[in-house]
């Protein structure tokens, strides 16, 4: 959904100041949707830090919202948590009681049916976490924050060029739009498949399980290289089913709310894009939105579900 | 509030899992699909910009992602 005309992104976070006076010439949709989309650039992060290991710890807006997500998930569920274990009384209440309801929901129908009685109180965590983290880091991704941010920065603060606000209003953000994100969870359940086979079934066994058994033996020559690359396959589908469809929900979003401008421009009249934009892009824009909340908890149950299932896939193995 | 308001939310959640469970395989298949076509043949293209074979490790990638793909495809429409 790329549009063709789009500069490197690479190059827009630099070219900000350019950008303000490129919009009086004319409105450029591709590249307004993909500096929405895309990371912040390596050149201006929103915090520079030094090189470790030689991996670069500079934050940029979707490490801000990994970070600020994983810290908001974190207070919020063990502080909800201990503050109810404090209880005299065991009763939940208010959030908690929502929090209960969706831990013993995971728990007792994506997990148990899944994984198998045996291991539910190994596995429940994890899969947990994978869900209450994306779920987060969906929901967050939806609420346009930075954008109201960078409206009181525009009319109100007048905050300097590179400053820590400008930096990070670039843009809404998903973290889990970000493919580095999601294959970092993939790769998680990537490993956990391995260390759930090994604990049920040995190291050596659970390898042994990947490929059917009783088959002639020319055909294990063809069938253990494919078993091993749709070992890898799986993660990545994955991978790309959560980072895709939250990039994608933004991208159309944005596309349709940029016929206004490109209908003010087209016919040179403020109300032709004011027309289109009451008649088609903003009824279009809040339906896709709308849309957006199902597609957000959908995957999020997705991602948990598959996880739980290839996981129990290498407990209960059955050929 | 929430006395009167867990049936409809439960409910709705029930019958949105028994939807994405139905739908799950599919969805499975679907991306496995794909995802063994694009890992594999980016995984091909890489080896060729790395090694310097052209077109070869597209294509070995392409087709591998091709036969994978389907055996993936075939093990979730043949389960049941």
């Amino acid at each position: 959904m790329q549009q063709p005309d789009h500069t490197e992104p690479t190059e827009q976070a630099g070219e900000h100041a350019e950008a303000a006076e490129h919009a009086a010439e004319g409105f450029d949709a591709g590249e307004v949707i993909i500096e929405h989309v895309a990371n912040s650039s390596f050149e201006h992060p929103i915090l520079h830090l030094p090189v470790l290991f030689g991996i670069d710890f500079s934050v940029t807006k979707h490490v801000f919202m990994l970070l600020f997500v994983a810290t908001a998930v974190f207070l919020l569920i063990t502080t909800t948590v201990r503050r109810y274990l404090r209880q005299d009384r065991l009763v939940p209440g208010g959030f908690m009681n929502a929090l209960e309801f969706i831990v013993e929901f995971i728990r007792d129908s994506i997990v148990l049916p899944n994984v198998g009685a045996k291991y539910v109180r190994t596995w429940a965590p994890l899969v947990l976490t994978f869900f209450f983290f994306i779920l987060a880091a969906n929901v967050v991704g939806l609420i346009p924050i930075f954008e109201v941010v960078g409206l009181i920065d525009h009319y109100v603060l007048h905050t300097g060029e590179h400053s820590l606000v400008k930096n990070v209003i670039h843009g809404g953000t998903t973290a889990t739009a970000n493919f580095n994100v999601t294959a970092a969870l993939a790769t998680i359940t990537f490993i956990s498949i391995i260390i759930a086979g090994t604990l049920a079934h040995g190291f050596i066994k659970h390898w042994i399980n990947l490929v059917p058994h009783g088959l002639a033996w020319p055909l294990y020559i063809l069938l253990i290289p494919i078993e091993v690359m749709g070992m890898f396959v799986k993660p990545f589908a994955l991978t790309m089913r959560l980072a895709a469809n939250m990039t994608g929900g933004h991208i159309a979003i944005l596309a349709i709310l940029s016929f206004v401008f490109l209908f003010t421009e087209l016919f040179e009249s403020a109300l032709a894009g004011i027309s289109v934009g009451v008649l088609v892009s903003v009824p279009l824009a809040v339906g896709i939105n709308a849309l957006e909340i199902i597609v957000v908890l959908v995957q999020a149950y997705v991602f948990t579900l598959l996880s739980a299932v290839f996981i129990g896939m290498a407990i209960n193995v059955h050929h | 509030m929430p006395g009167e308001r867990e049936p409809f939310v439960s409910g709705s959640l029930r019958h949105l899992q028994d939807n994405i469970r139905r739908a799950g395989p599919a969805a499975t298949a679907s991306y496995s699909l794909i995802g063994a076509i694009l890992l594999l043949g980016g995984g091909g293209h890489l080896l060729d910009r790395w090694q310097g074979t052209e077109p070869w490790g597209l294509l070995t990638g392409l087709l591998a992602g091709l036969v994978v793909g389907f055996y993936e495809l075939a093990k979730t429409v043949w389960k049941r």
